[in-house]
């Protein structure tokens, strides 16, 4: 036999045993620890947990199989078996290294090694740990399935307190147990109230199980202002259920009104919150794109009373473009969120180059999450963070008017109606006769050269026949129409300016508002207005086919001009100009009258609050005052989403109804009403004259005879 | 048998002895001498004995012959063992023996004929007594005041609807809570006294009628005492007001609408310029028309076209109200400093303090429930504050100001004028607050400017004292007998004297005056008899000290009577010493005894 066929042959058995011996001590420990945590976590953590606690014993028990190998095996031969002579080395060493003596007790202990079994150096069981642990385990499992669990099962009641005096032959409510089931998004467990009152999520299953004594023979739950519940017999136990889809005040009617009118209960319904969004990073609503940034990564918390879907929409709106080019662009895409339910992280990553987010955009970002509420998920829209990414191109304040800038746009646009004018009569030509087909382009030509006209002005061009407003003033505009021409010529005090031939019979062509455009700008609108011409020729003579490429290119090089200049609109300072008193009162004013400006009052209206609430005073002669309890209640009713509380308003009128002698029912009221009167605009309280002597003494400090 | 009785036996059987042994001894005597030094013994011997008994029991008799001792409320107990002049017990001193217990003070002093002045033990005298104690001198060294709420004022009658202020102080209780708590049970307003106790607590009214806020006073979280704060809210007659504006403008238009909702009579005359006017149809401002206004709101522009019809008008009662509208002209500026207006320094515009902004849930508590048109409007701290400025001219005179911000400057001031007032608002667009959910202030600065200067109306004034039950108290301004109802039901009829009635109240709670003929009975709030002790020994207190600063020189000092104790021992000292040298001295004896020796 080779020297690693004895080593397999007498290390083996005891390899078995202690592996065995490992797997009997480690199960129970994993079956233990599983049951513990599936009580706990439910079944997924039971498996979860039985499966590593199994592969860890499992590990270990062949890493304590693995210590029985050949010098294990030389120890315990040499400890175990006299006849071996403490040489047990010797069989597993190599024949030809061995010296003749060596190799002489080798053949003898080769001899010698099968007289006994392999067996005798197996390792015994660990009766009594094994045993004690398996028994612990079943134990433990035992009691981790068959414990009862808080909720479930016949519930125990609890004596009540309703502390009504009994009366023989009338029911009266005993013992008493309230079960809440919430909703089962909202994962709350099951509970038993001892109480009749209690909050409960909205939704809510509730079951009442009551105990009368003695017996009733038909108990009843009658909630304010609804139809009374029966109860049901369950043994000697009464039962009702209903759902909590709103707050209400009931009483348990054991003996259908024959008895003293038992206390009211109220059930409060919690209504599922909206889940709150929140904006971590950026901190502030608006941040600027930074040298080299090629993605955006904004967190977003979004919190819930119950839990937040981890799924939500990102609605990114990309606004490119500069000036009144500016295009919007809509999407949404759906995001992840990570972390518990009920505080989810959502932190998208947006790439430029994917958006299509270039220089001078603004890109909006908006995160829209919902909560777990079934049916009817709650959908919130959290802030709004924008990212600008700036135009290469800074504002160019200086050398641009005002007017020039607020100007351009306007006309800008009327050139497009130009196109869009003759493209809309192109299309209709055959429809036409020619006449009109002829005035129409002639029309659209006056509008050609009205705009021409006004661009001309930009450049200091004569007009000829002066280009009119397009403005519905143009033509009563003049001098003393009321509005402002600026300041009147004055003559400048010095020499020459009695010889200022220039501003008397001319204009300087450099003072017109484009003189301050730069050359470039100035040559682009220059052949701007080049090709307005030619449109405009074209179009008079009734051809605007002909007149459409100029009118394009026209457009095209405006565009630029357009372009090259971004609209400042220069914010108007605190500083007034100081009001000129000599020009007030100098315009037209036809047409213009005094006139009555009607104010109607609002209505406040407290109606049957204020007055019930005057009636249960207890001053003289309000006392035992009649009260309109009914229109109260049917007040309360209708007004109910403005009141504070009005279920607490209903059951202190129910209080004061069954029983008018009631002083503090009465107090209790009257205290509920404050909470639900308006607060009338208040009228100053007027002050009393004064007496004789400090009539006199007016009289006296005013200078007038005592 | 006290030990005076006793000593004084002792000394008269003393007497009989030493006069006995005297005659005995005399008698004796183998010289009959001349008697009229035995007669000088036996007269020195009695008068010896009752001067000892006086110098050991100065008596209030013996002092003065005419002083009481009275004790009042919060007299200790064992006040009646100590020795002096006769004790008067008052009703309210409760239960002390060892004294003479009396109705009131006027029957003591009836009993006592002859007394001219009293000492008190205790807190002081109650109000029904402090007439009678006018006429005689007053001893009273003050108490100190235990801790607890010593002064406690409320506006008593209030407009429906608006804010009123509960205002008093503390006495010992540096580290107090005050809150105010309004008759839902919620605290509607809290705050800290000052360094010397004092606070003010503000609530809102409701619906007319008369309710009870409460205020609650805590020290560590234990509540120290709680005390009611009776209100009537009372509807007045809307007041008609005349809004003149030069220009229209938000200030004008939320004015308008704020005096409309709350159904004032509002007549607002808007120039445009130009002999435009907008607003309501045009009026002439003159005397006529002016006297049918209660008040006029105008402005720095408005205000030079009526100066003088306004000014006539408001000395005949009318209440005016100027306010700028922006930084007013050197002509203005001229004529409402010469209407006694402190107006000085930079003629400008500066930023106005608001208040902060209350707690939500104490914020809620002052406005009651919204409605379709207007919903409930409180501003939140984080919120936008509103652009409201006030012109940085208008000074502190020393005068309190009508309105002040939060940072104490003045925002308004009064003036009287003939039967009228003016006032200067010097806010400017006060109509943000009504746009950032600052709407009740808004209204309340508006109020108070009315409320001050508003033409004022004839009717009963109330009843603002606080009174206890079981405690006179006087009802005034009756002309005829009245009827006053308690709130059990019981029905008392009031005499008048002068005008007024004294009434005598039984139970604690609301009351109601119903004079004969006058259709408004009015309502008055009577404390429980054990509610606000520490108030009630403050009044009685402060009231005995006033009597006792008036009567003390008219009367006898009590500092002499109290020197007088000392002639007793004296004249008894000289009395025995004159006994002692007669037994000694040779007067009176015969000559033989000196050849004798």
């Amino acid at each position: 036999m080779s020297g690693a066929a004895i080593l397999h042959h007498w290390t083996a058995p005891a390899r078995k045993r202690a592996f065995l011996n490992a797997m009997a001590v480690g199960v129970p420990f994993a079956i233990m620890t599983a049951a513990i945590g599936g009580r706990i976590g439910g079944i997924a953590t039971l498996l979860a947990l039985l499966a590593v606690g199994l592969s860890l014993t499992t590990v270990i028990a062949l890493r304590r199989a693995t210590r029985h190998d050949r010098s294990w095996l030389i120890r315990s031969l040499d400890a175990q078996r006299p006849d071996m002579e403490d040489s047990a080395a010797l069989l597993f060493a190599d024949a030809a290294s061995l010296g003749p003596l060596q190799a002489l007790q080798q053949a003898r202990l080769a001899d010698r090694l099968d007289a006994d079994t392999p067996d005798r150096l197996v390792s015994e069981w660990n009766r009594r740990l094994i045993l004690t642990l398996w028994s612990g385990a079943l134990i433990v499992t035992a009691a981790m399935l068959l414990w009862p669990r808080l909720g479930e099962g016949p519930p125990s009641l609890a004596p009540s307190a309703e502390g009504l005096p009994a009366k023989p032959g009338i029911p009266r409510l005993a013992a008493q147990n309230l079960r809440i089931i919430p909703p089962a998004y909202t994962r709350l467990p099951v509970r038993d109230s001892a109480a009749l009152d209690a909050r409960v999520p909205m939704g809510s299953r509730l079951e009442w199980t009551l105990r009368f004594d003695p017996d009733a023979s038909a108990p009843r739950l009658a909630p304010l202002g609804a139809l009374p519940v029966m109860l049901r017999r369950d043994g000697q136990h009464w039962i009702a259920s209903r759902s909590a889809d709103a707050a209400f005040l009931y009483r348990v009617d054991p003996a259908a009104g024959r008895g003293p009118p038992p206390p009211l209960h109220r059930i409060d319904a919690i209504p599922d919150a909206p889940p709150q969004v929140k904006a971590i990073t950026p901190a502030t609503s608006l941040s600027t794109v930074t040298s080299g940034q090629r993605s955006w990564s904004p967190v977003f918390a979004a919190t819930d009373d119950y839990g937040v879907v981890a799924s939500a929409r990102l609605r990114t709106t990309l606004a490119i473009g500069e000036g009144e080019n500016v295009t919007f662009s809509e999407r949404e895409i759906g995001i992840s969120g990570t972390g518990p339910a009920r505080d989810r992280r959502f932190a998208p990553h947006l790439d430029f180059g994917t958006l299509g987010f270039t220089q001078g955009g603004d890109m909006v970002v908006q995160l829209i999450v919902r909560d777990n509420r079934s049916p009817g998920p709650q959908e919130v829209r959290g802030p709004s963070l924008i990212l600008r990414w700036p135009s290469p191109k800074a504002p160019e304040s200086s050398g641009l008017t005002g007017m020039v800038n607020t100007t351009l746009p306007a006309y800008f646009r009327s050139q497009r109606q130009i196109i869009m004018d003759a493209e809309a009569l192109l299309k209709q030509k055959r429809r036409l006769i020619a006449d009109r087909y002829l005035s129409r382009s002639t029309s659209i030509g006056g509008d050609q050269q009205i705009l021409r006209g006004r661009y001309s002005q930009f450049l200091g061009g004569e007009q000829e026949g002066g280009p009119e407003l397009p403005t519905a003033d143009a033509n009563t505009h003049g001098e003393g129409d009321g509005h402002d021409h600026g300041l009147p010529a004055q003559p400048a005090p010095g020499f020459g300016a009695q010889e200022d031939v220039l501003a008397e019979f001319g204009h300087p062509h450099d003072d017109s508002p484009a003189s301050s455009l730069d050359p470039e700008t100035r040559a682009i609108l220059k052949q701007a207005v080049d090709e307005m011409w030619q449109s405009e020729l074209q179009l008079k003579q009734g051809r605007p086919d002909l007149a459409l490429p100029y009118a394009y290119r026209a457009l095209r090089f405006i565009k630029e001009v357009q372009q090259a200049t971004r609209i400042f609109l220069s914010r108007v300072g605190p500083e007034l100009p100081p009001i000129d008193a000599s020009r007030r009162m100098t315009g037209k004013r036809d047409g213009l009258a005094s006139r009555p400006l009607a104010l109607a009052p609002v209505e406040g209206k407290d109606g049957p609050a204020a007055a019930a609430w005057r009636a249960l005073g207890d001053g003289p002669g309000e006392i035992g005052g009649p009260i309109a309890l009914d229109g109260l209640e049917r007040w309360v009713r209708s007004e109910a989403a403005r009141l504070p509380d009005p279920l607490a308003l209903s059951g202190a009128l129910d209080a004061v109804r069954r029983d008018a002698g009631c002083n503090a029912c009465r107090a209790k009221l009257r205290a509920l009403l404050w909470t639900a009167m308006e607060r009338p605009p208040a009228r100053p309280a007027r002050r009393a004259p004064a007496d004789a002597n400090g009539t006199r003494y007016l009289r006296a400090i005013d200078g007038g005879t005592p | 048998m006290t030990m005076e009785t006793i000593v004084n036996a002792i000394l008269c059987v003393a007497v009989l002895l030493a006069s006995v042994r005297l005659i005995l001894w005399h008698r004796a005597s183998p010289v009959s001498g001349i008697p009229f030094r035995l007669i000088l013994l036996l007269i020195l011997q009695p008068v010896c004995a009752f001067l000892l008994s006086c110098s050991l029991f100065p008596s209030a008799e013996t002092q003065s012959g005419r002083t009481l001792r009275v004790a009042t409320a919060g007299t200790p107990r064992l006040a009646g063992a100590a020795a002096g002049a006769p004790l008067i017990i008052l009703p309210e001193a409760g239960a002390i023996s060892g004294g003479e217990a009396v109705p009131d003070l006027a029957t003591a002093l009836r009993r006592h004929t002859g007394t001219n002045s009293i000492a008190l033990l205790g807190n002081g005298l109650p109000p029904r007594d402090l007439d009678a104690a006018r006429t005689i001198g007053v001893r009273f060294a003050p108490p100190s005041l235990p801790a607890g709420i010593s002064d406690l004022a409320a506006s008593s009658v209030v407009a429906p609807g608006a804010a009123f202020q509960v205002g008093g102080q503390l006495n010992g209780l540096p580290r107090a809570s005050v809150d105010l708590i309004d008759p839902a049970g919620r605290v509607t307003d809290t705050t800290r006294p000052d360094s010397e106790g004092r606070f003010t607590l503000t609530g809102t009214a409701r619906a007319a009628g008369t309710t009870a806020f409460t205020l609650r006073v805590q020290q560590d979280r234990r509540t120290v005492e709680q005390a009611d704060v009776p209100l009537i809210v009372a509807d007045y007659t809307p007041p008609r007001l005349l809004i003149l504006a030069g220009a229209p403008g938000p200030e004008v238009k939320y004015l308008r609408r704020w005096a409309t909702d709350a159904g004032y009579v509002v007549n607002s005359q808007i120039g445009a310029g130009g002999g435009i006017a907008l607003g309501d149809p045009a009026i002439a401002i003159n005397a006529a028309t002016l006297r049918q206004f209660d008040a006029a709101i105008v402005d720095d522009r408005s205000w030079a076209a009526a100066r003088g019809a306004l000014m006539a008008a408001a000395r005949d009662g009318l209440g005016l109200i100027l306010r700028a509208s922006g930084p007013l002209d050197a002509a203005t500026r001229t004529q409402w400093r010469s209407l006694g207006f402190p107006l000085s320094g930079q003629d400008a515009l500066a930023p106005l303090a608001l208040p902060k902004t209350d707690d939500t849930a104490i914020a809620s508590t002052r406005h009651g429930i919204g409605s379709v048109d207007s919903p409930v409007d409180i501003a939140s701290p984080d919120e936008l504050l509103p652009d409201v400025s006030r012109i940085a001219m208008m000074a502190t005179d020393g005068n309190a100001p009508l309105l002040q911000d939060a940072g104490g400057a003045p925002l308004a001031q009064w003036r009287a004028v003939g039967s009228g007032r003016i006032a200067l608002f010097a806010g400017v667009d006060s109509y943000a607050l009504t746009l950032t959910g600052h709407r009740a202030l808004h209204g309340d600065w508006w109020n108070a400017l009315l409320a001050t200067v508003g033409r004022p109306v004839a009717g009963a004034a109330a009843i603002a004292t606080t009174s206890w039950a079981g405690e006179r108290m006087a009802l005034c301004g009756l002309s005829a007998p009245a009827t006053v109802e308690d709130a059990g039901g019981r029905r008392t009829t009031v005499l008048p004297v002068q005008g007024c009635a004294a009434y005598w109240p039984v139970a604690s709670g609301w009351h109601q005056l119903s004079p004969k003929g006058e259709a408004r009975p009015q309502s008055f709030y009577v404390q429980p008899a054990d509610a606000l002790p520490v108030m009630r020994a403050a009044r009685d207190r402060d009231a005995t000290q006033m009597l006792r600063a008036s009567t003390a020189t008219a009367d006898g000092s009590p500092e002499r009577e109290s020197h007088k104790g000392w002639l007793f021992p004296l004249a008894w000292l000289v009395a025995t010493a004159l006994l002692w040298w007669l037994e000694r001295a040779r007067i009176g004896r015969r000559p033989d005894t000196q050849s004798a020796t």
